[in-house]
């Protein structure tokens, strides 16, 4: 009798291990608890070189390793047909290198932020806007700030705040904010281009 | 007169509320960010980075419109913000340049094969010059 073993791939897996098992890159469910076992432990790369590099590997070649395994078990994907094992060397973790760069993008973030509703103001001439309709409703010429500008300056911090969701810890719904959306697509870029790039160059992929 | 203040309360409050959704959603979708986030590998401080950002854009807002004096830094803070806002821009065009696929088309029609890192480099020098000019000749004048 045929025993089946469920296979889901993940898309990435980061690795700090040379020997890369085939736990560390998917999730795996079976009836038969000692299929389970022997599948979770089974080996599908031994990365030879020291750096860090994004190997692809097929979903074929898993399949291979496991009927080799034990013929008798059929295996049902359900995951990535293509799979990246993203090595990294284990190195030490270092803090302050870490922070140096979040303090570094944060950096252009608060300034680039900044610079970019500044151009915008200045581009749509927003005080000459708002001087004409002060003079529009209430008839005479505006002194210099205005309940408008102030005005404005709230709506546009309520603004900013709703669009990303969130202000330092507090969140206005449970939804993933804007740039977690687009890290996502971006990262998923990333990887689909991997893949694709590795099949174009037709380099055998080597699982052993 | 009340009312009249009240109307213009209310306009400015809704003016503030859409064009920040549009300029930051387009700052958002541009891909500035999670490149730079991607690059440095500091996926874990993104809501950080929201926040900056939000503080940012509320700040930038503040000083463009009422003009309030800074009293701290001097010269070192405008070169700090300057590098900061010139590596933000550098990223910016050429994010948009990649959005409307610019170099891959260029390079589908004329076969570009090799040396991409120097059409890359060139860009890059290109860029430098250019706002060096820009400035020195004092086109903006």
């Amino acid at each position: 009798m045929s025993k089946s073993l469920y296979l889901k791939l993940n898309q990435i897996s980061e690795v700090h291990e040379k020997d890369v098992y085939l736990k560390d890159v998917a999730e795996l469910y079976s009836d038969d608890p000692a299929i389970l076992a022997k599948c979770l432990a089974l080996k599908v790369k031994k990365i030879s070189s020291d750096r860090d590099h994004r190997y692809v590997g097929s979903v074929l070649d898993v399949i291979g390793l496991i009927s080799k395994l034990d013929p008798s078990i059929q295996v049902e994907n359900m995951g990535e047909q293509d799979f990246i094992i993203d090595y990294q060397k284990p190195r030490p973790p270092r803090l302050g290198w870490e922070w140096i760069k979040t303090a570094f993008v944060c950096v252009i973030c608060f300034c680039g932020a900044a610079f970019a509703i500044m151009t915008f103001n200045n581009d749509a001439s927003v005080t000459d806007v708002f001087r004409e309709i002060y003079r529009m409703v209430l008839g005479h010429e505006a002194e210099k700030v205005t309940v408008l500008e102030m005005s404005y300056s709230i709506g546009l911090a309520l603004g900013v705040i709703l669009f990303f969701n969130h202000f330092c810890a507090w969140k206005v719904n449970t939804d993933p904010t804007p740039l977690e959306v687009e890290m996502r697509l971006y990262e998923d870029n990333i990887s689909k281009t991997v893949i694709q790039n590795d099949g174009r160059k037709e380099s055998g992929i080597d699982v052993d | 007169m009340w009312i009249k203040l009240a109307f213009l309360a209310m306009f400015g409050l809704c003016a503030g509320g859409i064009i920040a959704a549009g300029v930051f959603a387009f700052l958002a979708i541009i891909g500035v960010f999670p490149r730079l986030i991607g690059k440095t590998g500091t996926k874990r401080h993104i809501m950080l980075y929201e926040t900056v950002i939000i503080l940012g854009g509320i700040a930038g807002n503040g000083m463009d419109l009422f003009e309030f004096p800074i009293p701290v830094g001097g010269t070192w803070a405008l070169a700090i913000f300057g590098a900061a806002v010139g590596i933000f821009v550098g990223c910016l065009v050429m994010s948009l340049a990649e959005t409307l696929k610019t170099l891959p088309v260029i390079n589908r029609r004329i076969h570009l094969s090799v040396g991409l890192q120097y059409v890359i480099l060139a860009i890059g020098l290109g860029k430098m010059l250019g706002a060096m000019l820009y400035f020195h000749m004092g086109m903006g004048m």
